[in-house]
């Protein structure tokens, strides 16, 4: 009986450290972002102009100064035009975060995705996507200033 | 009554319809004061200083020497300018007008409001009508009479300006109302100029960049009208956002931001000679408004008198400075070419103040007064220009004439589409033309 100790011991340790069942899922790894905008609440003005300047800045603006640029807003009748002076406002400031020119000139599409991505928070849509990769390319001219411009003062921005 | 002015012409309208100005105009443009935060008949019209306030004998006096006629108070001067020894206010402003607006104008010296607060008052003077249903922080229920000029006249939104002396009490909201037939389409382009132009918009405003038009802005607007092409077509449309100008009104208006913030640099806003609060400044900025826009319909809040609350010497200096403004504003319009001899101005205060002072006691020690009394229903009005008789004097104390709501109808009637304003039937039945009450 001694001589069988072992055995039930070495049994006794493989079932407790024998192989197991892999489960695998296979799940391919996805995006969340939706393609088209399903946005329904307009933003407050505070936080729209929290936002514009983390997009354009990658840094969070003070809540003092995102008090100071509402009581701008509400000082202005016709906001869509108070907001295009704010923007140019801060598109003068020396920090703003803009790609290069060249990059986007160069691969258009990438720097559209991004674009999307970084304020609106979605993937274009083929139509969207070709729409201005055709735009840039066939005006050399456009900034990425320009372009960013164009998205902080879309209808979608003011949305979430 | 001399009319000048032509039969209007029929307008193609921003809603596509076609509206035929009901009347003779009998000026191109209107400045409209909703004069200054409400202010007590005690010390306004009828002139009384610290006579009836304070209970001071003999310290009576008129501290509006510009709109109304009267001799000022001799004695216990604190509303004006402070001397750089002596006593605090005693400097009284200089006359700046040659003759009184009411000389040179109409004078409806005992009307009557409806209500005794601001806001109310405020948008009884700007929709002719009182709603029940009316609240605070709430766009007006009634169509505002920027809209119904927008609207009966066919004129695009800068020609109508609301421009207002605070963020405070809502009301910046007056610049147009909730009503389903008018709206921000026909809403007025409002501004807060000791905002814009004050430090907040040195700071977020002053250094925007010039964009070149054809090579910038107009490529940035194409995209963003494609994104925006998109997202309405998403079925996420875009809900009501204010009131919008056209490309070419947005362009002149960006040029008027940029303009007047060199202006103010170089010291030349056409300021009153003392400006020294915010009614003052607002004035200025107004004024330069109108030099480079002239609207047709200019709204002008004043609101510094509001301090009555708790600091009467406070509350004459204020009065006493709407008075400069008020003359000062008139003497500039007159500068102005295409509005010189083609303005009128109307004035009308919000509210009264109370018959009965509050307890709290000022620097002079003398009290202060709220408004919620029958006293607070108490106002007059004031109005000046081409066709208004001179001299006319509508009333007294004793035969109360004109009622807070008839703005509304007399500055159509100027701008002549009176009746199309009364047709909406949404004006108060008590409310009148002045120059119907004549």
């Amino acid at each position: 009986m001694k001589r069988l100790l072992p055995f039930v011991f070495l049994l006794t340790l493989l079932s407790l450290f024998g192989c197991k069942r892999q489960i695998a899922y296979e799940l391919n790894e996805e995006d969340i972002y939706p393609i088209d905008a399903q946005k329904g609440k307009l933003k407050t003005e505070g936080q729209y102009l929290a936002i514009l300047h983390a997009n354009l800045f990658q840094q969070a603006l003070s809540a003092n100064k995102v008090i100071e640029l509402e009581d701008i807003i509400f000082g202005f009748g016709d906001k869509d035009l108070i907001h295009e002076v704010i923007i140019s406002n801060l598109m003068n400031k020396q920090n703003v975060q803009l790609p290069s020119d060249s990059a986007m000139h160069a691969d258009p599409e990438q720097f559209m995705l991004d674009t999307y991505e970084r304020f609106l928070i979605r993937r274009p849509s083929e139509a969207e996507l070709t729409w201005f990769i055709n735009y840039i390319n066939n005006h050399p001219n456009v900034t990425t200033e320009l372009v960013y411009f164009a998205f902080a003062l879309s209808n979608e921005y003011l949305y979430y | 009554m001399a009319a000048a002015g032509a039969i209007a012409a029929p307008y193609i309208l921003p809603s596509g319809r076609l509206f035929a100005a009901s009347g003779q105009q009998m000026a191109k443009h209107v400045v409209y004061v909703l004069f200054a935060g409400g202010v007590r008949q005690q010390e306004s019209v009828l002139q009384r200083y610290l006579e009836d306030a304070q209970n001071k004998p003999g310290l009576a006096g008129n501290i509006m020497y510009n709109i109304l006629n009267g001799d000022p108070p001799t004695q216990k001067i604190a509303y004006g300018t402070d001397p750089q020894q002596g006593t605090k206010g005693s400097l009284p402003i200089p006359r700046l007008l040659n003759d009184t607006i009411e000389n040179m104008g109409m004078l409806l010296p005992e009307m009557r409001a409806t209500s005794a607060g601001h806001y109310a008052g405020l948008n009884t003077l700007v929709t002719g009508n009182t709603a029940t249903t009316q609240g605070l922080k709430q766009k007006p229920v009634f169509p505002t009479i920027f809209e119904y000029t927008r609207r009966h006249l066919g004129i695009p939104a800068t020609k109508s300006w609301f421009v207002c002396n605070t963020l405070l009490n809502s009301y910046p909201l007056l610049n147009y109302s909730e009503h389903e037939n008018y709206g921000a389409s026909y809403g007025a382009n409002l501004l807060v100029p000791n905002v814009v132009f004050g430090s907040r918009g040195e700071e977020h405003l002053s250094n925007a960049k010039v964009y070149h038009p054809e090579e910038q802005i107009a490529p940035m607007y194409e995209m963003k009208q494609f994104l925006d092409n998109t997202f309405k077509s998403s079925g996420s449309g875009l809900i009501e956002y204010g009131i919008t100008n056209t490309e070419e009104e947005r362009n002149d208006i960006k040029e008027f931001i940029k303009a007047t913030f060199e202006k103010k640099r170089l010291g030349q806003i056409p300021f009153p000679p003392v400006t020294d609060n915010g009614d003052l400044s607002n004035i200025g900025y107004a004024i330069e408004l109108m030099r480079w826009f002239k609207p047709t319909l200019t709204v002008i809040n004043l609101s510094n008198v509001d301090g009555c609350h708790s600091n009467f010497t406070g509350y004459l200096r204020a009065l006493h400075r709407a008075d400069h403004g008020v003359a000062h504003l008139w003497k500039e319009i007159q500068n102005i070419p295409e509005m010189k001899d083609n303005t009128i101005m109307i004035m009308i205060p919000e509210c009264g103040r109370n018959s009965d002072p509050n307890p709290i006691l000022d620097e002079n020690d003398w009290y202060a007064f709220d408004h919620s009394d029958q006293n607070s229903l108490r106002i007059f009005g004031a109005m000046v220009g081409p066709g208004v008789p001179a001299g006319l004097k509508l009333g007294s104390e004793s035969n109360p004439v004109g009622n807070i709501q008839d703005g509304v109808l007399t500055v159509a009637d100027i701008l002549g589409f009176k009746d199309s304003v009364i047709n909406t039937g949404m004006v108060n039945g008590v409310a009148m033309s002045w120059f119907d009450r004549i």
